[in-house]
C-alpha cells in the first residue's frame, strides 16, 4: 500500500523527476529482497565448501557459459514452449468456462463442485497416471500445466462474472442485447481485471508445475531436468544456475510482460 | 420560445402507454398495488412520491425488465413482455460502462443493433453534439464530472430514437446547479422530439417545471394518491407565484409542511 501512495505521489508531481522517483519506488523492494538473497547465499557459501553450496559469483559464470550452450538453449526452449502451450490452453480454458459460468446457473454450480474437489489435489501428483495414459514426451507435462493455471483462471472469472453490475446488464438489455451479446459487450470486458488476476495466479502455479513435472516426468529435455540432472551428479553449481534461471525468467514474464499486458487491456482503469 | 401543449391532439384512440390494475410484489411485500394509468402520445408525465413507494419499480415493469405480478402494461396497446430499444429506461446512477469511451458508450445500443459503422458514427457525432459532449467522445466516464456522464447517458438513450423514454431520477445525483441546466436541456430534447416521457423524480419543482402531469404516489403499497396537471405554457418561470403555488400544494399532498415555525421557506428548493 505504501509504495503505491509513494508511487501515486510522484506520478502526481509530473515530470522527468517524477518518472525517475516511481521507477526508484518500484524498483527498490527488488533491489533490496535481491541483496538479501546474494547475502544469504554468500554466507553460507563461506560456511561451506564449494562442492557444496558455491559462491554467487561461480554460479552466474557457469550460468553465462551455459547460455552459450546449443543444448542448454534447447532445454530453455523446450521448458518455454511447454508453458506456453499449457498456459495459453489452460487460460482460454478457463476464461470460457467461468464465462459460461455467467450466464448457466446450474453449470455454475457443478463447476463450484467440481473446482472445490479437484482444486486441493497437487497437479504434479497427476504425472504417474498421465505418464501411463499419455506416454514419456511433452503431452503429460503440458496436461499438468493445464491443470495448474486452469483452477485460478476460472475461479478467478466465476467470482467476477457473479459480481457484474446488475444495473450494467439492465442497461443492455433495455437496449436489446441478447445473451451472447450480453456476454460478448458486457461479462467479458466487465472480468478483465478478473481474467488479468488469473493469469497471474495461474502463471505462477504453472512455472512451477512445469519444473516440477519435468524433474518427475522422465523426461530428457527441459529446465527441470536439468537440475535434477545436475543434482544426480552433485554438479550444485549448475543446480543453482537453473534455479537462478526459474526465479529470473518468472521475474521477468510477470514483471514485464503481464504487468504490461495488464496496464494495455485496464486503460481506462489508468488513464 | 413559447410552445403550446398539444399532446391531446396528437393523441391517438390508444393511450401511448396504458397500465391496467399493476399489481408488483416481491415475495410478501407488495410494492405496488393495484395501479391504472394512461400516458398519452407525446405526453412528459412526471411521478412523485415517497422513498421506496414503487416509483422506480413502475419504471422497470413498463420497460419490461420485471414482469407484473398481476395486471398488464401494454404500450400501443400491445402488451409489454422484456425490454425492447425503443422503449429506453435511463437510470438512477449514470450506468455507463467504466470500460468504454463516452463515445463508445452511446454506440452500444447502435452496435447490439448491428447498424453500419458509418451510420454508427455520424449518428454519435450528432447525439454528442446535441447534449454538448462533441469534444469528450474520447474521454472514459470516469474522467467526467456527474452531469457530463448523465448528458451521456441521455444521448445514449436516444441514439436508440424510442418513443418512449423512462427517466428513473436522471438528476438526483447531481448539483443543483448542473440539474437545473439538465432539466432545461432535457425539456428542450422533449420539446424537439416529442417523445412520450415518464419521469420519475424526488424533485418536486423538477416534476412541476418539466411535466404535463404529475402523479403523486402514496407510500407502499404504492398506488396513485393525486394527479395534478400543469397547464403553464413551457419554459416555465420558476419562481413564479402558479407554480409556487402548485409546489405547495403538491408538497401538503405528499405531507409536507413547508412551514417550519414561523418562518415560511416555500421557495427554496424543497425536495423530499
Amino acid at each position: 500500500m505504501a509504495d503505491r501512495v509513494g508511487t501515486a505521489e510522484a506520478v502526481a508531481r509530473g515530470g522527468a523527476a517524477g518518472f525517475w522517483h516511481a521507477w526508484l519506488v518500484r524498483i527498490l523492494p527488488y533491489a533490496v529482497a535481491l541483496l538479501a538473497i546474494l547475502a544469504g547465499w554468500q554466507l553460507s557459501a563461506l560456511l561451506f565448501p564449494a562442492y557444496l553450496i558455491p559462491p554467487p559469483r561461480k554460479v552466474f559464470s557457469r550460468l553465462i557459459e551455459e547460455l552459450g550452450r546449443p543444448a542448454f538453449l534447447v532445454t530453455l526452449g523446450r521448458s518455454f514452449y511447454r508453458l506456453a502451450v499449457g498456459f495459453v490452453l489452460a487460460s482460454a480454458l478457463g476464461i470460457a468456462i467461468g464465462l459460461l459460468c455467467g450466464i448457466w446457473k446450474f453449470f455454475r454450480r457443478a463447476v463450484r463442485a467440481l473446482v472445490s474437489i479437484l482444486q486441493s489435489v497437487p497437479p504434479i501428483a497427476w504425472v504417474p497416471l498421465f505418464i501411463v495414459l499419455l506416454g514419456f514426451g511433452d503431452a503429460p507435462i503440458i496436461l499438468v500445466i493445464i491443470i495448474a493455471a486452469f483452477f485460478p483462471m476460472t475461479v478467478s472469472v466465476m467470482n467476477a462474472v457473479e459480481q457484474v453490475d446488475g444495473l450494467h446488464l439492465d442497461v443492455a438489455r433495455v437496449l436489446g442485447a441478447d445473451r451472447a451479446q450480453l456476454v460478448a459487450k458486457v461479462y467479458a470486458p466487465a472480468v478483465v481485471p478478473a481474467i488479468v488476476t488469473g493469469a497471474q495466479v495461474g502463471f505462477g502455479n504453472a512455472w512451477r508445475s512445469l519444473i516440477a513435472a519435468e524433474m518427475v516426468g522422465g523426461v530428457n529435455v527441459g529446465l527441470g531436468w536439468f537440475i535434477n540432472f545436475a543434482g544426480e551428479i552433485a554438479d550444485m553449481t549448475a543446480v543453482l544456475a537453473g534455479i537462478l534461471v526459474i526465479g529470473l525468467v518468472s521475474a521477468l514474464l510477470d514483471g514485464l510482460v503481464l504487468e504490461r499486458l495488464k496496464r494495455r487491456l485496464l486503460r481506462w482503469k489508468y488513464l | 420560445m413559447e410552445v403550446p401543449l398539444n399532446a391531446r391532439s396528437r393523441r391517438e384512440p390508444w393511450p401511448k402507454i396504458s397500465i391496467e390494475k399493476l399489481t408488483q410484489s416481491f415475495g410478501d411485500l407488495t410494492v405496488i398495488d393495484r395501479l391504472s394509468l394512461g400516458v398519452a402520445d407525446g405526453e412528459f408525465l412526471a411521478i412523485v412520491g415517497p422513498s421506496g413507494c414503487g416509483k422506480s419499480t413502475l419504471l422497470r415493469v413498463i420497460a419490461g425488465l420485471a414482469p407484473p405480478t398481476a395486471g398488464r402494461v401494454r404500450i400501443d396497446g400491445v402488451d409489454v413482455d422484456g425490454p425492447d430499444p425503443r422503449r429506453h429506461l435511463v437510470f438512477q446512477e449514470h450506468a455507463l460502462y467504466p470500460w468504454r469511451t463516452v463515445y463508445k458508450n452511446v454506440a452500444l445500443g447502435l452496435e447490439i443493433e448491428r447498424q453500419k459503422p458509418e451510420k454508427v458514427k455520424r449518428k454519435v457525432a450528432g447525439l454528442l453534439t446535441l447534449v454538448g459532449l462533441e469534444q469528450f467522445a474520447k474521454y472514459y466516464p470516469h474522467q467526467l464530472s456527474g452531469g457530463m456522464r448523465q448528458r451521456a447517458a441521455l444521448a445514449r438513450a436516444l441514439a436508440m430514437e424510442p418513443d418512449v423514454l423512462l427517466l428513473d431520477e436522471p438528476f438526483g445525483a447531481l448539483d443543483a446547479m448542473t440539474r437545473l441546466t439538465l432539466q432545461d436541456e432535457l425539456l428542450r430534447i422533449w420539446l424537439d422530439s416529442r417523445k412520450t416521457v415518464v419521469l420519475v423524480t424526488h424533485d418536486v419543482e423538477e416534476a412541476l417545471v418539466l411535466a404535463d402531469r404529475v402523479v403523486i404516489m402514496t407510500t407502499v403499497p404504492g398506488r396513485i394518491r393525486e394527479v395534478i396537471p400543469v397547464t403553464e405554457k413551457r419554459p416555465r418561470d420558476r419562481g413564479s407565484a402558479s407554480l409556487a403555488a402548485l409546489k405547495r400544494t403538491v408538497l401538503g399532498i405528499l405531507g409536507i409542511e413547508p412551514v417550519i415555525g414561523n418562518v415560511r421557506v416555500p421557495d427554496t428548493n424543497f425536495s423530499i
